[in-house]
């Protein structure tokens, strides 16, 4: 069998899976679950071992399959792994078998349509990961929004229609925004160019004046800033991740909101580089008020799993910020921060839908002592704990540690050459580090130790089926936090690749803006545009070794 | 003018005058009315397959010289329309007990075919009155409740005056002209002259009127409501895709200039925006669906600011997507005997329980209806927008897709009763046999066109 069937494998498993779950007679919950997860399971075996093939040496396109579609207006059904995505659709297809069989004691009421949704959901996740035409893209990135607003809207908890509402009604408003700057960004490559295509490589090239780059950036950004959430835009995760199921909030915060980092990645900064480095401090300061603002209000809050989802916001923040640093480390820094939050934040949310089936409170304030009261839970929880508060050893180490280290590559240059806001920024988002570290460990202290007391004892401690499930997530983290440089070998490539397209001036000669300096170069006056022209661009403040890779 | 020719072209049309003629035989003649049924079904099927013949082969031919001619799009539009027309019927059983149904339905039908072959404006303003009145009677028709007479009369007087407008803008074109061809209406549009001008708006108000079009559109609503369900399955989607194909055969080709393209724009714009809003309050299946046409016919409006060949494309594949769609949902509409009940959307609340099938189905057509991928409706909008965005009417565009925008909420509040709602609404019966049947096939005609979308456009 040919690669590129494998990935299609990967993709439509999902689909094949719904089609048998429908074939199944009512009130066969049992097969359902098993036939769901056997489902995912199949699906992680496959994308493994596509992972394990993945050249990370090849330019371009793996496994690809590339078929005319809509050949009026040049789609072409098109998809394919490259360093972007390979990391994340394995992420995807980890996740997946876990959200399956977390769920099993959970979703007792409507259970076929529930596992329906979820495979639903999977396959819309994995297609916008590994969709190459922004027509594809755009379709599978909407799609996924509707089954998920069945999963908070059904099977939520007390106020869930509000939530779901408003989950669906914030990202479709960017959503429609974005698909305006779509059909405009195709139609001015046809006007300009004579073709009409959708193919991300073919849009790279797109050249635009800055000022539509800005508009178009704005409209991308708005959409993908929602999903990351990126403080302001971010009110509606709260909602949606306390009132999901726990499925629900795994999903979302294990692979949904990094389809947002992805985006910016992969699309709205290698799209309109040069209004990217012109906003560059823009968005590094969001990236930094979120890393802040998420982590003091997971400080303050009295449920768990609103604690997690603010953590969620939090530790987003660095990957838009070694997204933004456009330096080498950074950007694979964010890399590994969207895989190994995906872990974590995956993790801590099945940990707290694991005491909420037992308790059916998530008021932190109920609990105290867990630790003496279920020892092998506490033991994961802990790890978990620890792994998002980044501890060495652990994915979250890897992955804060290059991001930050990425922002000051870039801003110590600047810095040395008189432009003091990039070291700002960088340094302010340290200041997440410590708070991340305190609501972290306040909540453990406060949740496992101190006098014992739960609602509903006696407790029974975790089965087979939980610490299964636990012990994948707790092995991966591990994996991932002692042995980074596999998957980022994986991702280089990409990196390089972003960091290129970024630097890259594209405004079709009309705009000046300093040529390739580091993102942050233009921080010297963070509101407005560029507007030191005496900054020579050749000058050194293309700091030595900043280009270097990681090996 | 020969015989063959007349015989040919017109097969569409003397299909359904011959289901016309044997329905009214029928009933003169003492009998069961059972026949009816299976005699409209056939002859708008026949009607259908002769039509896709036609386009098949590509005839195109005069019968008529200069009034009526036939070629391939024309064809096309018969299709599409005729074949919507016959899932109708199948939702349309319980409606046999009314005699005078299955004959008002192909007369008016009729009307459609006529109009989207008309060559002039007098062929054109048979087939829009013939098209028009026997809608007005539908209405009436079932009678189930005070207010139909109220919601007939008014769509009565503005039809009435909608045609008025249409005939005064025609004769102010011939009389600048001497012509009643549709082509001294391109003309018109590009001529600077204040006269041409004030025709070209007349035409185009009828249009709005017809179609519904913001601050034409009062009559829908209460109509819709009115109306027996699949009445208003007809109105809604035939009644529509008559009046804007023929919109486009009257257009033709020809670039928009100011003042035309404000007018084309900012009305729909307005009926889009007004639309959605006002079908977030409504409490009546109907009547929402009646706002929510209103706003489709304002992206069907918007078709017109884009070039000429992709006019008629993209207004032909919305009106049939947009067509399944709202007979999909209207098929699988629980029956109850009281009309006024079956239309509450309150009485959906909870119906996943009860009747899996119908709320997954309702559910798949309003999310096309909003426009959410991966339904079908997303790509009929798309085609739609792009098409704006070709033609440089970014600002146009864009405030029309934050438009649609507004319209997600009451679609999603649909899908919020049927599936996450505690409270149950009342008991009703499942839907027939027949019209669950129309509703697969809607379904399946639903799903080819979302995976080949690229297909049904490469045929127009």
């Amino acid at each position: 069998m040919s690669d590129a069937a494998l990935l299609n494998i990967v993709l439509y498993l999902p689909l094949a899976g719904i089609a048998g779950i429908v074939a199944l007679p009512q009130r066969r919950d049992g097969q359902v679950r098993a036939l769901s997860l056997a489902v995912m399971l199949l699906q992680f075996v496959v994308a493994a071992l596509l992972y394990l093939r993945f050249d990370p040496a090849a330019e371009g396109l793996q496994f690809e399959t590339r078929l005319p579609w809509i050949a009026a207006w040049g789609v072409y059904y098109q998809i394919g792994l490259d360093g972007y995505n390979v990391l994340l659709v394995l992420l995807t297809a980890f996740l997946g078998p876990l959200v399956v069989a977390g769920a099993f004691s959970a979703i007792q009421r409507e259970v076929k349509l529930f596992y329906a949704m979820v495979l639903a959901l999977q396959f819309a996740m994995v297609g916008t990961f590994v969709a190459q035409d922004l027509f594809l893209f755009y379709l599978f990135w909407e799609a996924m929004l509707i089954p998920l607003f069945f999963i908070i809207g059904i099977w939520g908890g007390e106020r869930r229609i509000y939530a779901t509402l408003k989950f669906v009604l914030y990202t479709a408003f960017g959503s429609i925004l974005m698909l305006a700057a779509v059909i405009y960004l195709v139609h001015s490559l046809n006007t300009t160019s004579g073709v009409t295509t959708f193919a991300f490589a073919d849009l790279y090239k797109a050249e635009l004046p800055l000022d539509v780059q800005t508009i178009l950036l704005a409209a991308f950004a708005l959409s993908f800033a929602i999903k990351v959430p990126m403080v302001p835009l971010h009110t509606w995760l709260p909602d949606a991740h306390v009132e999901a199921p726990t499925a629900g909030s795994v999903i979302l915060a294990g692979v949904l909101l990094k389809m947002g980092t992805y985006g910016f990645m992969k699309l709205a900064f290698p799209l309109f580089p040069d209004a990217a480095r012109l906003y560059a401090p823009l968005f590094g300061t969001l990236a930094v008020v979120s890393i802040i603002y998420g982590a003091c209000l997971a400080l303050v809050q009295t449920d768990i799993k609103k604690i997690i989802a603010y953590s969620s916001i939090s530790h987003l923040g660095y990957v838009m910020l070694g997204l933004v640093s456009l330096d080498l480390l950074g950007i694979q820094g964010a890399v590994v921060q969207m895989v190994s939050h995906g872990l974590v934040a995956g993790g801590l949310f099945l940990m707290v839908g694991m005491i909420y089936e037992r308790c059916h409170t998530r008021e932190l304030a109920a609990y105290g002592g867990i630790a003496k009261l279920l020892p092998i839970y506490s033991v994961f929880l802990l790890i978990l704990t620890l792994a998002a508060i980044g501890l060495p050893t652990t994915s979250g180490f890897t992955g804060e540690f290059l991001a930050l280290l990425g922002a000051f590559r870039a801003a110590w240059p600047l810095h040395v050459q008189g432009t003091d806001y990039p070291l700002i920024v960088a340094s302010s988002a340290v200041a997440g580090v410590v708070l991340g570290a305190l609501y972290m460990l306040w909540f453990a202290q406060r949740f496992l130790f101190g006098e014992a007391k739960a609602p509903h004892q006696p407790l029974r401690d975790l089965n087979f089926r939980e610490k299964s499930i636990l012990a994948a997530i707790v092995v991966a983290v591990f994996a991932f936090g002692l042995f980074p440089n596999e998957p980022m070998r994986k991702t280089e490539l990409a990196a390089r690749q972003y960091q290129r397209l970024v630097r890259t001036e594209r405004g079709g000669g009309k705009v000046a803006v300093a040529p390739s300096s580091p993102m942050l170069s233009a921080a010297g006056n963070p509101s407005g545009p560029v507007s030191a022209p005496s900054r020579d661009p050749n000058s050194p403040a293309r700091a030595p070794g900043a280009d270097e890779g990681t090996r | 003018m020969n015989a063959q020719e007349i015989l040919i072209a017109m097969l569409p049309e003397h299909l359904l005058l011959a289901g016309i003629v044997l329905l009214l035989c029928l009933e003169i003649a003492p009998g069961r009315a059972r026949g009816a049924f299976a005699i409209s079904l056939l002859a708008v099927a026949s009607a259908t397959v002769a039509a896709i013949w036609l386009f098949a082969i590509g005839y195109a031919a005069e019968p008529f010289a200069g009034q009526y001619s036939v070629d391939p799009v024309a064809s096309l539009g018969k299709a599409i329309v005729l074949a919507l027309a016959v899932l109708v019927l199948l939702i349309s059983r319980g409606e046999l007990t009314q005699r005078a149904f299955p004959v008002l339905l192909l007369s008016s039908l009729y009307g459609v075919c006529l109009l989207l072959s008309s060559d002039t404006f007098l062929t054109l303003f048979l087939g829009l009155e013939l098209m028009s009145l026997p809608v007005y009677v539908l209405v009436l028709l079932a009678f189930r409740r005070p207010e139909s007479a109220e919601a007939a009369l008014k769509y009565l007087v503005l039809g009435g005056t909608a045609s008025a407008t249409l005939l005064m803008g025609v004769s102010l074109l011939y009389g600048a002209s001497g012509s009643l061809s549709l082509d001294v209406f391109a003309e018109a549009i590009e001529s600077p002259g204040t006269m041409a001008g004030v025709a070209v708006a007349l035409v185009v108000v009828s249009f709005f009127l017809k179609a519904a079009i913001v601050p034409f559109h009062a009559w829908a609503p209460d109509a819709y409501e009115a109306a027996t369900v699949p009445v208003t399955a007809y109105m809604s989607t035939i009644v529509k895709a008559g009046v804007l194909l023929a919109a486009v055969r009257v257009f033709g080709g020809v670039p928009l200039s100011s003042p035309t393209t404000e007018l084309v724009a900012l009305l729909p714009l307005l009926s889009i925006v007004w639309g959605n809003l006002a079908a977030m309050r409504q409490q009546s299946f109907r009547r929402m669906i009646a706002y929510s046409s209103i706003a489709h016919a304002g992206y069907l409006f918007y078709a017109f600011l884009g070039d000429g060949a992709g006019r008629f494309q993209a207004v032909a594949f919305y009106v049939l997507v947009y067509g399944l769609m709202n007979i999909l949902a209207f098929a699988v509409l629980p029956q109850n005997a009281d009309d006024a009940a079956r239309d509450r959307l309150d009485n959906l609340k909870g119906l996943f329980r009860r009747d899996r099938f119908a709320a997954l189905m309702i559910a798949i057509a309003m999310l096309s209806l909003a426009g959410i991928p991966p339904f079908p409706g997303f790509v009929a909008k798309f085609l739609i927008f792009k098409n704006v965005f070709a033609a440089g009417y970014t600002l146009y565009a864009v405030l029309g897709l934050v438009g649609s925008y507004l319209g997600i909420y009451f679609y999603l509040r649909v899908i919020q009763y049927l599936f996450m709602s505690t409270e149950e609404g009342a008991p009703q019966q499942p839907p027939e046999r027949l019209a669950l049947g129309a509703g697969f096939i809607c379904l399946v005609a639903s799903i080819l066109l979302a995976v080949f979308p690229g297909w049904v456009l490469g045929l127009s």
